[in-house]
């Protein structure tokens, strides 16, 4: 009995381990190395950062008040908000894609002139990562002993104290994992952004599109951009296990404690 | 499970084409599989092993890779096509002729260099000593039908494709006609991959296509025929 479940476990982390393993082994670490110097690589790279910074920034800015609001407060409705929130987890790439286009595009909804451009890639970027950080911050702020906040209330301590003082900071270990994992997903992202954004080097040719567009042309390069965005991703899911452990807080990915 | 596969996968004949023949194929011939993509890209699937029985390239290019690698028979020319100029029907940067693309800020989307299209559309512009429009170039696209969606949707001022490529979205772009003699020279070649397992169906497909039906159905569709 135990040897199968033995089995099945060395099955599971070895399919899952295989190709990332194969990317490493197919070409030796000092051509991956060199490979990333190629300017479509090197151009990847930046836009990649500039872009996921940009809308990191905006998805805390913005997803940090929303998300306390949400977990402060029993609405009517409030599960519809929160599904529509969890939405774009689950939302097939092409879907975003097209929802973006059909939304921002110059024949869209808002017709805005993003099509393109950089804006688009951020707006692809953070449709697709805001709700890994909004789903789990909502989480980590209804974790927060609802007592102590009670204590701050009653001891005179404003709104916006409450929010600065006590909640952020007791809820931070679960927000800084759910921003890595925001920006995790975000680095990866693909589908909405070679639909919404287009493909142009150095301009909206974030690393995952650099792949698909120089896997033909140079699979070296592509294997090298596919090694880093490994490295990248496996550092970041570490961290999130990092802040989990040491958030003072418990926190559950995607679950909500009351609906 | 393999003989099951293996006969689903005999009943079929696997045709790779260029995006560009998407529409022409299967009204010629229904009951082939087909797989529309840019040549380069479906030539790189056929060096990877895909079961194809048959290349239809946008360009001589490949088929001739392909050969000189021996992985796939002689190419033969079936058809030829011409680049033209494309932009939404509200034509919101009011292009009149390709010399308008040299204006800034126009957003003009164009073939990925290596995809057939990015090819001849770069050749075309070096013609015309129009290089200098690149610098408007927004989004650089894996196939020329997605040159065409973006621009039928609106959301690029203008793109280069095919003549061809017109018919199916004929009532949301404009053409916009392009100087006869900075045309480059675009060939459909075709060939049989030598790792095939069925050469025989393949060339009968490739027979009708060269054949009378076959010349009917590209001419129809716009293209030219050697």
């Amino acid at each position: 009995m135990r040897a199968a479940f033995a089995v099945c476990a060395a099955a599971a982390v070895s399919f899952l381990a295989l190709p990332v393993v194969a990317i490493f082994l197919r070409v030796p670490p000092e051509t991956l190395v060199a490979q990333l110097t190629e300017p479509a690589a090197r151009d990847a790279l930046l836009v990649s950062l500039k872009t996921n910074a940009i809308a990191q920034a905006l998805v805390l800015a913005i997803g940090t008040p929303a998300a306390y609001l949400l977990a402060a407060n029993r609405f009517r409705g409030r599960s519809l908000v929160l599904t529509l929130v969890e939405l774009p987890l689950v939302l097939p790439p092409a879907v975003a894609g097209i929802g973006l286009l059909a939304a921002f595009g110059r024949t869209g909804l808002l017709s805005t002139s993003a099509a393109f451009t950089q804006t688009a890639v951020v707006l692809a970027v953070a449709f697709v990562a805001s709700p890994f950080y909004v789903r789990t911050a909502v989480a980590a702020f209804e974790a927060v002993d609802a007592t102590v906040v009670d204590a701050a209330r009653t001891l005179g301590a404003r709104p916006w104290r409450v929010f600065a003082r006590v909640a952020l900071p007791l809820a931070a270990g679960g927000l800084g994992a759910g921003a890595v994992l925001a920006f995790a997903r975000g680095l990866g992202e693909f589908g909405a952004t070679i639909m919404f954004a287009g493909s142009l080097q150095g301009a909206t040719q974030t690393l995952p599109l650099a792949i698909y567009a120089q896997f033909e042309r140079d699979f070296d390069v592509a294997l090298a951009l596919g090694a880093l965005l490994v490295a990248f991703s496996f550092t970041l899911l570490l961290a999130v296990k990092w802040l989990r452990s040491t958030s003072t807080s418990t926190f559950h990915f995607a679950i909500s404690t009351s609906a | 499970m393999n003989l099951v596969l293996a006969l689903l996968a005999a009943a079929h004949l696997n045709v790779f084409g260029a995006s560009s023949l998407s529409e022409v194929l299967p009204r010629l011939d229904r009951t082939a599989r087909y797989q529309f993509a840019g040549s380069d890209q479906l030539a790189f699937q056929i060096r990877e092993g895909a079961p194809a029985d048959l290349f239809l390239a946008a360009s001589p290019k490949y088929p001739r890779e392909l050969y000189a690698q021996h992985r796939c028979s002689k190419p033969v020319t079936f058809a030829t096509n011409t680049v033209v100029l494309v932009v939404p029907r509200a034509n919101p940067a009011r292009i009149r002729s390709v010399y308008d693309l040299r204006r800034d800020g126009i957003r003009l989307v164009v073939g990925a260099k290596g995809v057939p299209i990015g090819d001849y559309t770069r050749r075309l512009l070096a013609n015309l000593g129009l290089t200098s429009v690149l610098s408007n170039v927004v989004s650089e696209e894996d196939d020329v039908k997605l040159v065409v969606a973006k621009v039928a949707l609106g959301e690029a001022d203008g793109g280069f494709v095919y003549r061809t490529d017109v018919r199916s979205v004929g009532n949301r772009v404009l053409r916009i006609a392009l100087p006869a003699a900075a045309q480059p020279t675009v060939q459909y070649d075709a060939c049989v991959p030598t790792a095939s397992k069925r050469q025989a169906a393949a060339r009968a497909f490739l027979r009708r296509l060269l054949g009378p039906a076959g010349r009917a159905s590209l001419r129809r569709a716009g293209f030219r025929v050697p």
